[in-house]
């Protein structure tokens, strides 16, 4: 693989895990909060 | 009004939508299109639809669906007489509900292959093919297309598929919560273990055959990833990723909005809609990129896979990787781990598929629950037939054009128009707000008004122009299939008019306009 590949399957992971975890912890601490 | 069901948790809700979107797309459908069309490069296009296209069409569809909950109405029918003060509107949203119906039809029947491939990988029945044609004839009895020493009949591929569709039947029975929800809190966790299972599996392959050095795992990475930049001045890469973005996150078809109808009107749809939309990415991009394009590299080398990807998803899935987990150690194991994701992948968007039918006839004709599903799985076995039968003459292959690709845009720039021109853009951007657990940038206003309708619009005219007038002339197809071909225009155009007849039933009584709804 080359350079930009790995650059590209870096940052397209990255884009999406950060979008993830955004938005899971966020669902999940509104859930919390219901909760209490 | 009757009080309707609803979900249980909020994590529920979310899981649910993305096991709606997580489909056997994602595992077989991005790797070919990426591969195919610029590797790295086709990230650019593909990230620019998510913005544009992807990410306002599903808070468009949850945002539909949860105001259509309000008054009591699941399906797009009802959705729609509430956002248009017209006659007509309830009948274009009979669309919203033949569309995921058709698809359910062969949807379902495809679902219950990776069923069977799954059983046959845990039995080894096909580890005794050794060549990618031998894998063809295998997949081609088990269809009925042909009799050889593998199957002598449809009746493995019949109980298969009794099997999926008993399941689907049961777990639409069991209602929203009991059902689905649960569905989704298990296999959504079930899809990314076993994906990441298969992940870490497949980079640990190495150079599996040390004669042949060019064949390894990094290349296959490659071939996915290298980014060719040359290729971004092709409108056709372009049209690819905004084709892959609507496919992935199986909008356009009515399932969401019905998902969304069962939120109360305080619920938030834009950050959930987001949480469903980076799941289905990250199940594509990270996991179902990591899979099949870099093992059928390893173990095929660099030409053979460019030859399967041509030949489409299909090939990858059922011909390429049987034969590869043949030369795995433990290949039964992940052979059977890779084709139940893809039917836990695939049997829960074909319950999503059911669901607004199942919506249809529980709230616009009292019908139970467990009748309405029992009526439904009768249904799917009446009209599966011919899909089964003719399967060799292009059956369900005209039907996938008309439903699953034409159907769906057509579908997704009426309700766009619907919910942000006629709704009012103003009324559009304030239900979506409501509740809203985050911010949404202004932009996106000018986005769901102008820029995903136009970029449906320019999705439509070219799928029409490239690929519908061929299909409507019936060009390349062979004079024998022409009455098989006739007969699935025929069965679409039936279903069509039932529907719209049912529609016209259920409104003989009285519907209530919005503004009797707010006195």
């Amino acid at each position: 693989m080359t350079l930009g590949g790995w650059i590209f399957m870096i940052l397209s992971w990255s884009c999406i895990i950060v979008l993830i975890v955004f938005s899971y912890s966020k669902i999940l601490s509104s859930e919390s909060n219901k909760d209490k | 009004m009757k009080s309707r069901e609803k979900w249980a948790t909020r994590i529920g809700i979310v899981l649910a939508m993305s096991a709606n979107a997580v489909g056997l797309g994602n595992f077989l459908r991005f790797p070919v299109q990426c591969a195919g069309n610029g590797g790295g490069a086709f990230m650019i296009p593909y990230f620019i639809a998510f913005v544009f296209l992807g990410i306002p069409l599903m808070w468009i569809e949850w945002g539909i669906g949860r105001f259509g909950g309000k008054y009591g109405h699941g399906t797009t029918p009802g959705m729609f007489h509430y956002l248009w003060k017209h006659p007509m509107a309830k009948y274009l949203g009979a669309i919203g509900i033949v569309i995921p119906f058709a698809l359910v039809l062969y949807y379902t029947y495809i679902v219950s292959w990776t069923l069977g491939y799954s059983v046959f990988s845990f039995t080894g029945k096909y580890f005794a093919v050794e060549s990618y044609e031998g894998m063809v004839h295998f997949l081609s009895a088990y269809q009925g297309k042909e009799i050889n020493q593998h199957f002598n009949g449809l009746g493995t591929a019949y109980l298969f598929f009794f099997i999926t569709l008993g399941l689907n039947v049961w777990i639409l029975s069991r209602g929203i919560s009991k059902g689905i929800e649960l569905l989704a809190k298990i296999s959504v966790p079930l899809i990314i273990l076993f994906g990441i299972v298969l992940v870490i599996r497949v980079c640990m392959i190495g150079t599996p055959d040390p004669a042949y050095p060019d064949r390894n795992v990094m290349n296959g990475f490659g071939f996915i990833w290298n980014p060719d930049f040359s290729i971004l001045t092709d409108s056709k890469v372009w049209l690819a990723a905004t084709g892959q973005i609507f496919f992935t996150l199986s909008v356009g078809f009515g399932a969401i909005q019905t998902y969304a109808s069962y939120l109360t009107k305080k619920d938030d749809v834009v950050l959930s809609g987001l949480g469903t939309s980076s799941t289905n990415a990250f199940a594509e991009v990270v996991l179902g990129g990591s899979i099949a394009i870099p093992v059928t590299v390893a173990f095929f080398g660099l030409q053979q896979t460019q030859e399967i990807a041509a030949s489409g998803s299909f090939d990858l899935g059922f011909f390429a990787m049987p034969l590869i987990f043949q030369k795995f150690p433990l290949g039964q194991l992940f052979g059977t781990l890779w084709f139940f994701l893809l039917f836990l992948a695939g049997l829960t968007s074909s319950v999503a598929m059911a669901q607004p039918l199942m919506a249809f006839l529980q709230e616009e004709f009292k019908m139970k629950r467990e009748k309405a599903a029992l009526m439904i799985g009768v249904l799917i076995l009446f009209l599966v037939q011919p899909i089964i039968l003719f399967l060799k003459y292009g059956f369900l292959n005209e039907m996938d054009f008309w439903i699953g690709t034409l159907g769906l845009v057509v579908f997704a720039v009426i309700e766009v128009v619907l919910f942000f021109w006629v709704f009012g853009a103003k009324n559009a951007w304030k239900e979506l707000l409501q509740g809203a657990d985050i911010k949404v940038p202004r932009f996106f206003y000018l986005i769901m008004k102008y820029i995903t309708p136009f970029y449906l619009m320019i999705l439509l005219a070219v799928w029409f122009v490239q690929d519908g007038i061929s299909v409507l002339s019936m060009k390349g197809v062979p004079e024998e299939n022409y009455p098989y071909i006739w007969f699935a225009r025929f069965l679409l155009t039936g279903i069509l008019i039932s529907m719209v007849l049912l529609v016209r039933i259920a409104w003989q009584k009285k519907h209530p306009t919005r503004e009797d709804m707010a006195r």
